[in-house]
């Protein structure tokens, strides 16, 4: 048998269930041993992969239950197998997986946490850029504040939800409050992003998502703030823009740079 | 190195003479782990460990995967770097996560030696090739595993990472002598050698090893490391622990220990 032929027999014998028979007919050891040999290395695919997915989405296991995550998962693997060898990358198509999974569909926001917890892999990963500091900030001619393009740092990740992802994943931290005092009827905007080296997340007015989202579309600061005020009547501007800075979530346009913005 | 263990060596300098990571670990385009390993990388000579290249691949390279570790290779410049006698993307593109077996056999080697030379082409650097752990056999298979490796090391100049519990790992579920190999194998083109510890599962016929790094060097293993070194010379012994990661000095241990048959080599050679 060609090696490639071989190879697309071994990777549906370790991926599926069943080990075939013209695979099994190329081993040399005693036939009574060649399925439980092939055994070892399809364990090996499917721990590799559900380890991977375990680290990911730590608080999608929980909700279901570790029988429950496990079945899901390998259903995923067979579905979804990566296509790519860089693990850290695998598991983007579980929300959307989840959202369509019958079995589970009794649990809605199942998916949205899981977009949650995707986020905070992505953001754990992001490329690192220098955030704005408010003296940058002050340093720019007051009247060419409006004109300016500000960006969310490259870790940051803007999700909404009609339901309460972040309360619900906080409700899964070891010194979360329990999930039955979360209110599952409301509706939940978030905002993930990694500063100094760890990942964090909190909820979003809608005034300060609407800002977020127009900087990521890379409006001009005066037309977000115009944006953000319309969504959000309640919208304070300089102290959105004080936390952002605070948090280190902005960055400067890369066409901004060189303006005498960035000290 | 593993991820739980980025702290300790952030935190204080550790007697470890030299750090290997799995080379697909770091690829990501920032975070705290890549900025960890850019700091630890000038206090500590690195190894770049490939787990993902997949030289047996019938289909060739992944250009775009070789690129990235191209990248990393210039960013870190690492003074070994290493990949598997083994493939692990299908001929559809589907990565499947495990170092899978090879049959040995022509078309195999010619497989196997023009993914190298492209490798070591596009990367610019000598690669080396570890002996893998199986746990089956091909039956087409015309050559024996060290010969294979051999004519490998012959064809592409490639040279030899090696694995010596693999080597015990698939002696024993072969029902073969882990010594053996050591008359065949290329031993003038070992630049390292690999230890770990492995796991032990009963089956109907007897026990299987699976190579799991999940546990401490085997007392047989070790006794296999020193007739390898009495045999290949001192080379660059690394501990590989990979599962069920113990606390650092834990580990420091074992290094330590490989420390020793190293220098009792080198002594035994003079």
């Amino acid at each position: 048998m060609r090696l490639a032929e071989l190879q697309e027999r071994f990777a549906r014998t370790v991926l599926a269930g069943g080990s075939e028979r013209e695979l099994l007919a190329l081993l040399t050891d005693p036939a009574d041993q060649r399925e439980r040999r092939l055994a070892v290395n399809r364990n090996n695919v499917r721990h590799a992969l559900l380890s991977v997915l375990e680290a990911a989405f730590p608080v999608v296991r929980q909700l279901v239950g570790v029988e429950c995550f496990t079945a899901t998962a390998l259903a995923f693997v067979a579905r979804h197998p990566p296509r790519r060898p860089v693990l850290y990358e695998y598991g983007g198509h579980l929300p959307g997986f989840l959202a369509d999974f019958q079995p589970l569909a009794e649990l809605p926001w199942l998916a949205d946490v899981a977009r949650l917890e995707w986020a905070r892999n992505e953001a754990l990963f992001a490329a690192e850029r220098e955030p704005l500091t408010p003296a940058q900030l002050a340093a720019a001619p007051p009247a060419r504040l409006g004109e300016l393009h500000l960006r969310p740092h490259p870790s940051a990740r803007l999700l909404e939800s009609p339901w309460p992802i972040h309360a619900i994943w906080h409700a899964h931290q070891p010194a979360g409050e329990p999930l039955e005092a979360v209110d599952l009827s409301r509706a939940e905007s978030v905002l993930v992003w990694r500063q100094k080296g760890a990942v964090r997340q909190r909820s979003l007015a809608a005034g300060e998502f609407a800002l977020l989202a127009a900087f990521a579309e890379n409006r001009r600061l005066a037309e977000a703030v115009e944006i953000a005020a319309g969504r959000d009547s309640m919208f304070d501007f300089p102290a959105a823009l004080a936390r952002l800075l605070g948090d280190e979530l902005l960055v400067l346009s890369v066409r901004e740079e060189g303006y005498g913005v960035n000290g | 190195m593993r991820h739980p263990h980025l702290s300790d060596f952030l935190a204080a300098s550790q007697p470890a003479a030299w750090l290997e990571v799995h080379s697909e670990n770091y690829l990501a385009p920032g975070g705290p782990r890549v900025a960890a390993l850019e700091r630890l990388r000038g206090d500590y000579p690195l190894s770049c460990h490939g787990v993902g290249l997949s030289l047996g691949s019938a289909g060739g390279l992944d250009r775009a995967h070789l690129a990235r570790l191209r990248a990393l290779y210039d960013r870190l410049e690492p003074a070994l770097i290493s990949e598997h006698l083994a493939w692990s993307t299908a001929p559809d593109g589907v990565f499947l996560a495990d170092l899978l077996p090879l049959p040995y056999t022509r078309e195999a080697l010619a497989v196997v030696a023009a993914n190298i030379d492209f490798a070591q082409e596009a990367f610019g650097r000598r690669l080396l090739v570890e002996n893998p752990s199986t746990y089956l056999r091909f039956c087409e298979a015309g050559w024996d595993e060290a010969e294979f490796l051999g004519e490998l090391a012959r064809r592409t100049g490639c040279g030899l990472l090696l694995d010596v519990n693999n080597l015990y790992v698939s002696a024993r579920n072969h029902g073969s002598d882990p010594l053996a190999p050591l008359d065949r194998l290329p031993l003038a083109a070992v630049e390292e050698i690999h230890i770990a510890g492995h796991a032990r599962v009963a089956t109907a016929f007897g026990e299987l090893l699976i190579d799991d790094h999940g546990s401490a060097v085997i007392e047989p293993v070790w006794q296999l490391l020193a007739a390898t070194l009495a045999r290949a010379g001192p080379k660059p012994v690394l501990v590989e622990w990979d599962t069920d990661i113990p606390a650092l000095p834990v580990l420091l241990a074992e290094a330590e220990r490989a420390e020793t048959c190293l220098r009792e080599a080198g002594d035994a050679a003079g």
